[in-house]
């Protein structure tokens, strides 16, 4: 009981990442049809930026702020540049350039920060004996895991706050839904969606500097993690942020219950992870949480 | 598809030209030499900008002639046979598909299973050996089995989700190939280590070895290949599958409502598709002589590549996947060199070329558009500022690299070939958001106009019992 309570969690911290990343996503993707390619990269290159300020001496949570600030300006920079003039030519070649930038800021990382893998101190206490015991069992939970789930249900709580209590939420919403009918009635789109690739940058970097301490720092920290929520992103629904959260969580305890206890398929993580998506796909072909597109004929 | 494009073009300008007869486009009949030197062009001119690519390669602007160059050329027309399949389930028939990675490395995997003996066969050579030319269909049938199977969730899911499910479809093979309980077939995660393909006494009978270069051999295997395909291809979308995909990409319901089998047309073209990708599979593994599980092209990056590669040389273009996959291959190769040595023209000179070349292009385009514009009276100068970006750009990332070399003391820059490419990935899809030929077939339109017969007049009357408004 204590092992599958410390693996549970274990599952839902990773999945908290994936879930963040997928939430990224799931904000571009509203806004602008498109999934960023590039966004677990930028994610990258912010917590190169976050290693550099720590090692300057900046505090942790200063400089996690401030990544998150670059993260915004990035992809804020990537849609007002790159995106928006291809766009209006051709939307099937955004993905081609989106594809160009996955590619140059991966590689910007290396030529600034070099090859080799750095470490990033966390923004929690991970001394060897900085975990509590869960209540009742002896499961060892350590506060590093409690910690990033904390900051994925902080950012969900801001996210609602700001999608549903602020004016800008409600412009956000209203651009997701129909950008024509927001620009008539005098919403600047525009700024709309550099501010929903913006916010999405700067998720996409919290999500990079979580992850980071765990695992080494180098320019392939973010492929794995963004393959898989990529694959969150579609389980839950590219057009559902709860669908984000849930199909993140969903794949993190997979993943720790697939290693944990099934032995034979430890190495197999994404064909379960094909059959999974293929099942649920199938019956919602929208993902779970997603509204199916209806199209007037 | 071409004839889209066309259709397009021709519809945008057909009101402006009944409005005053100008001097641009212009009209021409069908198949008369100007419709031809129209249509030629517009495959003659991104070929032979890629041939300046491939002489440049090869000493005449400064590199050398080696074996790992005519490996270059050979990876460039293997990549194209791939990027042929993507094209006809992505370009053809509109389905979004990153997973082709996978039927390229089951395409290897049985290139070399197959000539390595691992498997028994039934009928077929002693010790159940083969010969690398025999795998090649066996490579063929399998993936299009596979790829049947594969096309038929597609027929439920649309655009990212079926792209990003067949991008898990990658990952998923890959694993499977690596699993330690097949070991026996695929050698598990350390792969399968064999022999290269040497040429068969045919090809030597017809001179066809190449000097004891086993690259050159590759290379005339895949390119003669790669026209078979192309031939191929070019012919199934003139028959009635081919329309079928069209009718597909562009209107689903419509076309279900006009008699197309959806389901049919999808899952076999996915089929055709993987067949044609495993091919290309079947060439690489027995270019390289082994694979394994982390061969970078079998995953993501053969999922990136192949599709970068189909926008590049243009989507639903016959010719498009063999320009874009030479296009790749070399560009990413010489601006991976950009960051290796300082600053050299002579070195760096393919990447000046590609721009120069773009240049030329967006500025010759930009002109004509000017001069047709005339009467939408919208004279712009984005020419000039399509020229200044793309100056700059070239002096750009030779400034940016003498000063980072300068701050690095020397140092060879890990990152700067990439930034180069990906920088140009970000321009191409910017300036030619339709691919090279795709782009070209538009520029020729706008030069020349096909005029088609006007039709004969009916001379029979109407049958009988037809339907009357």
């Amino acid at each position: 009981m204590s092992l599958f309570i410390q693996r549970m969690f274990d599952g839902l911290a990773e999945g908290s990442i994936y879930a963040l990343l997928a939430l990224a996503l799931v904000v571009i993707f509203r806004s602008t049809g498109q999934l960023n390619f590039a966004q677990g990269e930028i994610g990258t290159l912010c917590a190169f930026f976050a290693s550099t300020l720590t090692l300057s001496g900046v505090p942790v949570w200063l400089s996690i702020l401030l990544v998150m600030v670059i993260g915004f300006a990035i992809a804020a920079l990537v849609e007002r540049v790159v995106v928006r003039p291809i766009e209006d030519r051709n939307p099937g070649a955004v993905i081609v350039a989106l594809i160009g930038v996955f590619l140059a800021v991966n590689q910007l990382s290396a030529m600034f920060w070099g090859v080799d893998a750095r470490a990033l101190p966390s923004l929690f206490p991970t001394d060897a004996d900085s975990f509590f015991r869960f209540p009742g069992t002896d499961a060892a939970i350590r506060y590093e895991r409690v910690g990033i789930i904390g900051v994925l249900i902080v950012m969900l709580i801001l996210l609602y706050l700001l999608f549903n209590k602020t004016k800008i939420g409600l412009a956000m919403r209203a651009v997701a839904n129909n950008q024509e009918s927001s620009n008539l009635v005098g919403i600047r789109v525009g700024n709309i969606l550099i501010l929903g690739w913006g916010l999405a940058g700067a998720i996409g970097a919290l999500a990079a500097v979580m992850l980071a301490p765990s695992a080494a720092l180098s320019g392939t920290l973010m492929l794995g993690p963004f393959l898989l929520a990529s694959v969150a992103a579609v389980l839950g629904g590219l057009d559902s942020p709860v669908g984000a959260v849930v199909g993140g969580l969903l794949i993190g305890l997979l993943k720790a219950f697939l290693i944990g206890y099934v032995d034979f398929l430890s190495d197999m993580l994404f064909p379960v992870i094909l059959v999974v998506l293929l099942g649920v796909l199938l019956l919602r072909p929208a993902g779970l949480f997603g509204t199916e597109k209806v199209v007037r004929v | 598809m071409s004839d889209a494009i066309d259709d397009m073009a021709e519809a945008a300008e057909a009101p402006a030209a009944a409005a005053a007869p100008t001097k641009w486009p212009l009209r021409t009949p069908q198949y008369s030499p100007l419709h031809w030197a129209g249509r030629i062009s517009v495959i003659a001119l991104p070929l032979a900008w890629i041939f300046l690519m491939v002489l440049d390669k090869f000493g005449i602007f400064g590199g050398s002639w080696t074996t790992s160059g005519l490996g270059l050329v050979a990876d460039g027309f293997i990549i194209a046979i791939a990027v042929m399949g993507v094209n006809l389930i992505t370009g053809f028939t509109g389905q979004l598909s990153i997973g082709h990675a996978a039927f390229f490395a089951l395409g290897a995997y049985v290139g070399l299973v197959m000539t390595e003996g691992r498997v028994t066969t039934p009928f077929f050579g002693d010790d159940n050996i083969w010969s690398p030319g025999w795998t090649i269909p066996v490579a063929a049938l399998l993936c299009f089995l596979v790829g049947c199977a594969v096309g038929l969730p597609a027929l439920r899911l649309k655009g990212i989700y079926l792209a990003l499910t067949t991008l898990v479809f990658v990952e998923a093979t890959r694993s499977i190939l690596k699993y330690e309980k097949f070991e026996g077939v695929t050698g598990g995660a350390s792969g399968i280590k064999g022999n290269k393909y040497t040429p068969p006494e045919w090809a030597s009978a017809l001179g066809l070895e190449g000097r004891g270069d086993l690259n050159e051999w590759m290379i005339y295997l895949s390119l003669g290949l790669l026209l078979l395909i192309m031939l191929l291809v070019a012919g199934l979308m003139r028959s009635r599958i081919g329309r079928s995909m069209v009718a597909t990409r562009d209107n689903e319901l419509a076309a279900e409502v006009m008699g197309v089998n959806l389901s049919v047309v999808k899952s076999v073209v996915f089929g055709l598709s993987g067949a044609i990708t495993g091919v290309g599979g079947a060439l690489f593994g027995l270019k390289l002589g082994l694979v394994d599980g982390d061969v970078p092209i079998f995953g993501l990056l053969g999922a990136v590549t192949f599709l970068v590669a189909m926008v590049v040389g243009g989507a639903a273009q016959v010719w498009g996947p063999f320009v874009g996959a030479l296009f790749y291959v070399f560009v990413n190769e010489r601006a991976r060199s950009v960051g290796e040595a300082p600053a050299d023209f002579k070195r760096d000179f393919t990447i000046v070329l590609v721009i120069a070349v773009a240049a030329i292009v967006i500025l010759v385009s930009r002109y004509l558009s000017k001069n047709m514009d005339r009467i939408k009276g919208n004279v712009s100068n984005e020419g000039y500022r399509a020229v200044g970006i793309v100056v700059s750009a070239i002096v750009g990332i030779f400034v940016l690299q003498s000063v980072l070399l300068g701050i690095g003391d020397g140092r060879k820059l890990d990152g700067l070939g990439g930034v180069v490419f990906g920088v140009l990935l970000i321009l191409f899809a910017r300036f030619a958001p339709f691919g090279a030929v795709g782009t070209f077939r538009l520029q020729r339109n706008k030069l020349v106009q096909v005029v088609p017969k006007p039709p004969v007049a009916p001379t029979a009357a109407p049958v009988a019992g037809d339907p009357v408004d």
